[in-house]
């Protein structure tokens, strides 16, 4: 008895403790739900089955029946352009605010900071701007598009199928912008000012020092930045829901909204396990990359 | 004499702060010039306005016979090497050495070749495809140093290129980077805080206080005769005792003010009764024999590394002699000191001037 509090006071039992706490809290609380996510995805669940873990064995025929859908196709490409377009849109314009900031003018690090203010905003709310925003009749986007001439006729940007899923990526590359450029602000102010010093005296104009220096040694932060946007666009959910409720006719629906549409209003929880699963092998490819870039980091 | 690098009537301003007054400065074509002066003083300025990485305020500024004052970095042809080295942490060492080359779109055969060349005569062969980052300090400097030859450029500049290294290693890359220099026949401006490292590389030491230059010219003639007080102290190691005296009305004597006063005769001709700054270096300083001139000081300390004896004597203000060898005195006695007139240096106490 009092080798084995000894143990656990000081030697491997204690190693043991540390090392059981984590593991404990995470198996509980992401190993559980996961694997009976994945469990779900191979069962035939629905409201009366819901109570019970074991349920009709399907093998495959979620996968198979969500393949064969009209709407599946679509509904994929929807979730790609949407994590295109929208990791494309915050990091380069994040890239260009965090460079503009750079500069370092008077005031830009306070103004720097009220950037984050549309980071900071619940999904809901920013989604419940931008439909004002993006309103068809009398929306500022429309009226500033018509003003410099541009448009001549309204888009109604969230009824319209051709403008509804960019009317949601507009949103989202404004909500995830100010958080590119904070992490890509510290990424460029860790570069040292003497190794622009050195590249100028070495002959190389401030383009040749964008490309050989900057691009560079920010390599880890991009990849880091890209993966957490890959992660982040994939759990964009609230915005969906605030402007165009992945409509009209599924041509603003995208995996992990259709997921909780299946699950929730239609109560087919398998089909909705289903793309849930198949998201998360997506989401852990990009973990796998964002931890991969993090330790890649060079300095110094 | 061909100047390389000329600087005349050189002004340098951060807003009200003058950080450069009136530099004259002619640099001749393959001299070794060091610029010393404690921190803040404006070597480091000074430098950083040659390589264009500050701008002037007023002034000329002349390298190799083109005036370069409002010339960007990348077109003076000068190349620096940075007290932090400033290696590109994310290229090897030829990529790093290679650098300019690529940027003036030399050939990548020919690249390879120039790396090579350097490399040999800097010993970094088998270091060529290493990261900075797996190099240790002494190979990072000898890579920022490979990375300035290279370029073959007018001149180098060094800021402080030693001060991160051991205490070793510095004195054997002092040598190494005169070897150099004198090996490429090339013009040097080198920056320390370091009188020793000034004093034992350069042929010419400039020393700088506040953004003027206190006096330059050859080491050993800073060290005979230094022009005021500040250059006096700061040139040598140990540094020059100071002590207030005053001369005797008749020329013939001085009066050190020390905790009671110490009247020493020589025959040198001295300024009648004026007040003074006596300045002796602690080399310069010999016990007296007993029947000799000289001055009486109680000893405090003393110290020694073997081949030197340190003293130091319980007046005010300290007095450091440095005595060849060893010796038997010991703290506490009372011992009687003696100089050579002509190893006096005589400043005024007022302006602190060198008095003829």
């Amino acid at each position: 008895m009092k080798r084995l509090f000894s143990s656990i006071t000081d030697g491997r039992g204690f190693d043991l403790v540390l090392v059981g706490v984590p593991f404990t809290f995470l198996l509980a609380l992401s190993g559980l739900p996961l694997a009976y996510n994945i469990l779900m995805s191979f069962q035939e669940v629905d409201m009366f089955s819901l109570g019970s873990v074991i349920r009709p064995f399907v093998g495959f025929k979620n996968y198979v029946d969500l393949l064969t859908q009209p709407e599946t196709m679509s509904i994929l490409r929807n979730t790609i352009v949407f994590v295109v377009g929208s990791i494309t849109g915050q990091f380069l314009v994040g890239f260009a605010l965090a460079l503009f900031f750079w500069i370092n003018f008077p005031g830009a690090s306070w103004l720097r900071g009220l950037f984050l203010v549309s980071w900071v905003m619940p999904g809901l709310v920013v989604g419940a701007i931008w439909n004002w925003i993006l309103s068809g009749d009398f929306g500022v986007l429309n009226f500033l598009l018509q003003q410099t001439g541009l448009l001549n006729g309204n888009i109604f940007w969230r009824s319209d199928p051709n403008f509804s899923l960019w009317a949601v990526i507009l949103a989202n590359i404004w909500l995830g912008t100010s958080f590119n450029m904070i992490l890509l602000a510290t990424g460029l102010a860790a570069i040292p000012a003497d190794l622009y010093e050195a590249a100028e005296m070495d002959g190389a104009n401030a383009w040749q020092r964008f490309w050989t220096i900057t691009l560079p040694m920010m390599r880890s932060t991009i990849g880091a930045i890209i993966a957490l946007g890959l992660i982040f666009t994939l759990q964009q959910f609230d915005l969906f829901a605030a402007i165009t409720d992945g409509g009209p006719n599924n041509s603003s629906n995208v995996a992990q909204y259709w997921a909780w549409d299946l699950s929730f209003r239609q109560y087919d929880f398998g089909k909705g396990a289903t793309i849930s699963v198949i998201m998360t092998v997506f989401v852990m490819f990009a973990a796998t990359v964002y931890v991969r870039s993090t330790r890649h980091e060079v300095r110094g | 004499m061909t100047h390389q690098i000329e600087l005349s009537a050189v002004n340098k301003y951060y807003g009200a702060y003058h950080a450069l007054k009136d530099i004259d400065l002619s640099i001749p074509k393959g001299s070794f010039v060091a610029l010393v002066g404690p921190s803040g003083c404006g070597k480091s300025t000074l430098l950083r306005s040659l390589a264009g990485l500050e701008t002037i305020s007023s002034g000329d500024l002349i390298i190799a016979g083109k005036r370069m004052n409002g010339v960007p970095p990348r077109k003076r042809d000068l190349a620096m090497v940075f007290q932090s080295y400033a290696l590109y942490p994310h290229m090897t060492v030829e990529q790093n050495l290679t650098y300019s080359l690529k940027i003036n779109g030399v050939g990548k055969a020919e690249r390879k070749r120039a790396a090579a060349d350097v490399a040999a005569i800097t010993g970094l062969s088998n270091l060529l495809h290493r990261y900075p980052r797996e190099l240790s300090g002494g190979q990072r400097q000898r890579v920022a140093m490979s990375r300035a030859i290279i370029r073959n450029p007018q001149a180098f500049l060094f800021d402080e290129p030693l001060s991160n290294l051991d205490a070793a290693l510095r004195v054997h890359m002092r040598k190494e980077i005169r070897a150099l220099h004198d090996r490429l026949g090339a013009t040097s401006v080198y920056v320390t805080h370091d009188q020793v490292e000034a004093m034992t590389m350069a042929d010419h030491v400039v020393v700088m206080r506040n953004g003027v230059i206190e006096q330059q010219g050859k080491p050993l003639d800073l060290y005979d005769r230094p022009s005021n007080r500040f250059v006096a102290g700061f040139i040598g190691s140990p540094a020059m005792n100071f002590i207030p005296a005053r001369s005797t009305p008749d020329g013939r004597a001085l009066v050190l003010d020390l905790a009671e006063p110490q009247t020493i005769e020589f025959d040198y001709p001295l300024p009648a009764g004026r007040a003074l700054m006596v300045g002796i270096r602690p080399e310069h300083l010999v016990l007296a024999a007993a029947d000799a001139a000289g001055f009486r000081v109680d000893v405090a300390a003393v110290e020694t590394t073997g081949a030197v004896t340190f003293i130091t004597t319980a007046t005010t203000p300290e007095i450091v002699v440095a005595l060849n060898g060893r010796s038997a005195v010991a703290a506490g006695e009372s011992v009687r000191l003696t100089f050579a007139a002509s190893n006096v240096h005589l400043f005024d106490a007022e302006t602190e001037q060198r008095l003829a």
